[in-house]
């Protein structure tokens, strides 16, 4: 008795302590669930989109190409007498039926469009009633996206958006009480439980009990955790409707996985699976989705069609027997195909070097969280045609390269950079042979000799002073050398170990001359030179050393293409940029990156180097150039390194400017010329976007003057081989060539240009 | 030296039609008989007067729109699409400039008002108005020296 009466506090004291502790523990638990759930909002990715493509009258754009584009967005090429998102093809018109979609400056309705083609240009725009319309912009090509952590992509969908079949489906197969129960089921914890022994745990949570694991826990299978999660899962339906809780799993549901992409929620997997809105699947479309929720992986349509089919058809007989669907539904239903978007997948972007550039930049402005959980909408600058023209280009050429089996393995790889040069805007971006690989993105980040894409910063910088040097001042190309204080000369060299005396300076560029270059580099001074690369747009710091000028500085493909977009535009540089436009998940704006110029040298002395440039092409190293492309008075120079370690190519056309990178990653002597291995890359490519000429109107200082290239000097008809150059006014030679005659006409004019031009 | 610049001025003012230089470059070689002045290729495309494009033409009516309703960021996009569709029409660039003008930014302005003089070939009249803009920009910036030169090429080819 009195051993009774001894233990009884005891036993008190301790049940007390373990109710307290069990309130205390549930009052925590409580806590988390109501904090959580109503803190907790889905993390978005901010979704990426290219350029979108405007049509208007002139454009020049194949019908193939249009219609490319729209098959990429996932338009079907059949008319449907309702809805969006179809395209049709009669003849050389096409028939467009527009889906609705918010762009930066604005929703767009849903329209109808008849384009009219002819040879490779749009010719006439109107709208379904044959209204003319001057301007119609088609919806932008998603292309990624910057992810959560864990790549887990979804749209948000309302509950009142997803069909009620699919709802009834899921609740017919996943939790047949769920409208009835307190957030667990006991046949379904005494089935658990008892699976337990065998090692794997059967479902029979609830859907409440099944949010709960995804959202709260971790995936460890123990007693205890199934009890956490069945308190958890009572306190969540004391606190939130069935309906919130049901929308919440649609939402946070896992589905499937697109490469390293992980689809969540039923809106995204419509779109993935089906390329519909949720609220479009038929009653066979959800029941797959549905099939899904016990496992993505083992039941993937793609990889298992029969497994899936089969899971499918047990979905919609289980939603029959609960009497949610008709004996007629279901036998429609279970007859049709899986019919499954066949769109490859592409993973978190098929543009991973672009993705990644627009990444960086956005970095600047925004917080890598918000980046990856607010859902915003970035425009960018990808042109698609000009990305599929670079990546086949550089595809092609490393795969005829690897055929020649000479170039061992690891292979050849390459980069290229486009942009466009008037605004900078950057149009292609491929960052090595595999163009959907996430990797090392030598677009950016390989740093390499440049060799004489240096070249032009040295010409450019001579220009500048037309009273010592013109494009027909003869420069010395004999044995040189420089001989800095206190360290070893260096004597530069020419490719062909030849000297070649004197040479006009247009043509020492032209076949890019070491010697000659090397000279004039010194001569003007290192430091000048230097400050014009700066100004070019060179970034970084670039050495102080003599062999800086033939280009031994390491440099990316991205930040050569910065030099060569100032070149392009005539001395105009504009950053390179990918974005044009944030806005929210909704909307609305929330940072333009406008287009920036700034004047860094004067028209004059850029046409006369665009003048050289364009020799390059003509007649000089990149002649060979004319196998793409027909006399557009392309300019670009070519770029070979010591022991052929790097070819290069960097050039422009009217409305874009390239940049090809070719070699090893590790360095190694590739052997190969930058006409041989870059310059191919670059004239298939641009050869496949319908270039257009250069245009540099002439400058009113310059005029163009006949010249005599054996002396340098004035020239007419007796002179072989004599040819036009521009000069600024005044400056150019008076003399006339030996060949020449002395009319004393020419005089009295070259004596007024004398005197104006000073 | 100010004998240089009433030449300078006279001879502008003779040329009713300044050079309508031809675009691109390529130095041709001059075969045969070569005229005194050196035949340069006939350009692909003329610089100036772009052929009128509704879709240009709709565009800068509504930038200017938004212009006066100083609602100048969306004026600013608008004129940057128009220049997607016809980087070379030198009036937009020049729209461009007044826009960044009214925004204060008064580098960009000058620079937007040097890229439209690039792409004006004999449109004096336009010209003289990018001047005006720069001497404007200059001014604001305290450039005075630099806004009275801008000011001076204006007047010159405001003639």
């Amino acid at each position: 008795m009195a051993r009774r009466r001894r233990f009884w506090p005891y036993l008190r004291a301790g049940l007390l302590t373990l109710a307290l502790l069990a309130a205390g523990y549930t009052l925590y638990l409580d806590f988390r669930v109501r904090h959580e759930f109503e803190g907790r909002r889905f993390a978005l990715p901010a979704r990426i989109y290219a350029a979108p493509l405007e049509l208007h009258v002139g454009l020049k754009v194949p019908e193939d190409d249009v219609v490319r584009e729209l098959r990429e967005l996932g338009y079907r090429p059949t008319a449907r007498a309702d809805g969006s998102g179809w395209y049709l093809r009669n003849g050389a018109e096409l028939e467009i039926a527009l889906r609705p979609f918010v762009f930066w400056d604005g929703p767009q309705p849903a329209r109808r469009l008849r384009v009219a083609f002819e040879a490779g240009a749009v010719t006439a725009l109107s709208d379904a009633q044959g209204g003319e319309l001057a301007l119609a912009r088609l919806e932008p090509l998603p292309i990624g996206g910057i992810y959560p952590t864990n790549n887990e992509d979804r749209l948000l969908v309302r509950l009142s958006d997803v069909p009620k079949t699919l709802v009834k489906e899921l609740i017919a197969v996943e939790d047949r009480n769920f409208y009835s129960h307190w957030g667990f089921d006991p046949r379904g914890i005494a089935r658990a439980v008892l699976s337990l022994g065998s090692g794997h745990v059967q479902g029979g949570s609830t859907l409440t009990q099944q949010l709960v694991k995804n959202f709260f826990l971790s995936p460890e299978r123990t007693i205890r955790r199934k009890l956490t999660e069945l308190v958890m899962a009572v306190l969540l339906e004391l606190h939130y409707s069935k309906q919130e809780i049901l929308e919440t799993y649609l939402n946070e549901i896992y589905l499937g996985q697109d490469r390293d992409r992980a689809i969540h929620g039923v809106g995204l997997a419509a779109q993935f699976y089906f390329d519909k809105p949720v609220g479009k699947l038929s009653l066979a479309e959800s029941a797959l989705l549905v099939g899904l929720v016990r496992g993505p992986a083992y039941y993937d349509p793609y990889r298992h069609p029969r497994r899936a089919l089969k899971r499918r058809n047990l979905v919609l007989r289980e939603t029959r027997d609960e009497g949610f669907i008709s004996a007629a539904q279901y036998q429609a239903a279970r007859a049709t195909g899986l019919g499954l978007n066949p769109r490859p997948s592409t993973g978190t972007t098929p543009y991973p070097a672009f993705v990644d550039l627009v990444h960086r930049q956005l970095r600047h402005d925004y917080d890598e969280a918000d980046l990856r959980s607010e859902g915003l909408r970035i425009f960018t600058t990808l042109d698609p045609r000009a990305q599929a023209a670079a990546e086949h280009a550089l595809a092609d050429r490393l795969a005829a390269f690897d055929r020649q089996g000479r170039f061992g393995k690891p292979g050849l790889e390459g980069a290229v950079v486009m942009a466009d040069p008037q605004s900078g805007e950057v149009q292609a971006l491929v960052g090595g042979r595999d163009p959907r690989y996430q990797g090392f993105n030598r677009a950016l980040d390989a740093e390499r000799q440049i060799g004489s894409l240096f070249k032009p910063a040295i010409y450019l910088t001579a220009l500048e002073d037309p009273s010592r040097y013109t494009l027909a001042t003869l420069l010395d190309d004999s044995k040189f050398v420089w001989q800095p204080p206190n360290s070893e000369p260096w004597r530069p060299e020419n490719y062909d170990k030849q000297y070649h005396g004197q040479v006009p300076l247009y043509l020492a560029l032209a076949h890019s001359y070491n010697v000659a270059a090397a000279r004039l580099g010194t001569t003007l001074g290192l430091e000048r030179v230097i400050a014009t690369a700066r100004k070019l747009g060179i970034g970084r710091e670039l050495p102080s050393y003599p062999s800086t000028l033939l280009g031994a500085a390491n440099l990316s493909p991205f930040e050569i293409t910065q030099m060569y977009q100032t070149i392009a535009s005539g001395g105009f540089r504009s950053p390179l940029h990918a974005i044009r436009d944030v806005t929210t998940m909704d909307g609305r704006p929330l940072k333009r990156y406008p287009l920036a110029v700034a004047q860094v040298f004067p028209p004059d002395p850029m046409y006369l180097l665009t003048a050289a440039l364009q020799d390059v092409v003509r007649e000089g190293t990149a002649q060979s150039l004319s196998n793409w492309l027909p006399p557009l008075g392309a300019a670009g120079k070519t770029g070979t390194t010591n022991e052929q370690r790097d070819a290069w190519f960097a050039g422009f056309s009217g409305g874009r400017v390239a940049v090809v990178w070719v070699g090893y990653d590790d360095n190694r002597p590739a052997r190969l010329l930058g006409a041989t291995a870059a310059l191919p890359v670059w004239g298939e490519m641009m050869a496949a976007l319908v270039p257009e000429p250069v245009a540099f109107p002439q400058p009113e200082d310059i005029e163009q003057v006949t010249i005599d290239p054996q002396s340098g000097l004035r020239a007419d008809a007796a002179c072989p081989g004599a040819l036009a150059l521009p000069f600024v006014k005044g400056s150019a030679p008076q003399e006339r060539a030996p060949c020449a005659g002395n009319p004393v006409v020419d005089n009295v004019k070259g004596f007024f240009q004398r005197l104006l031009g000073q | 030296m100010r004998l240089l610049f009433l030449l300078a001025t006279l001879l502008a003012g003779c040329a009713t039609a300044p050079p309508q230089a031809p675009s691109p470059l390529p130095p041709a070689p001059v075969a045969g008989a070569a005229p005194a002045v050196p035949a340069v290729p006939a350009a692909p495309s003329a610089p100036s007067a772009p052929a009128a494009n509704p879709a240009v033409e709709r565009l800068m009516a509504s930038a200017r729109a938004d212009q006066a309703a100083s609602r100048l960021g969306s004026a600013e996009a608008t004129i940057e699409r128009a220049l997607r569709i016809a980087p070379h029409d030198a009036r937009l660039w020049q729209q461009l400039a007044r826009i960044r003008l009214q925004q204060g930014q008064y580098a960009q302005a000058e620079s937007l008002a040097a890229r439209s003089n690039t792409w004006a070939g004999g449109d004096n009249a336009l010209r003289a108005e990018n001047w005006k803009l720069i001497a404007q920009a200059r001014d604001a910036r305290g450039d005075d020296a630099g806004a009275r030169a801008a000011q001076r090429n204006a007047e010159r080819y405001g003639r």
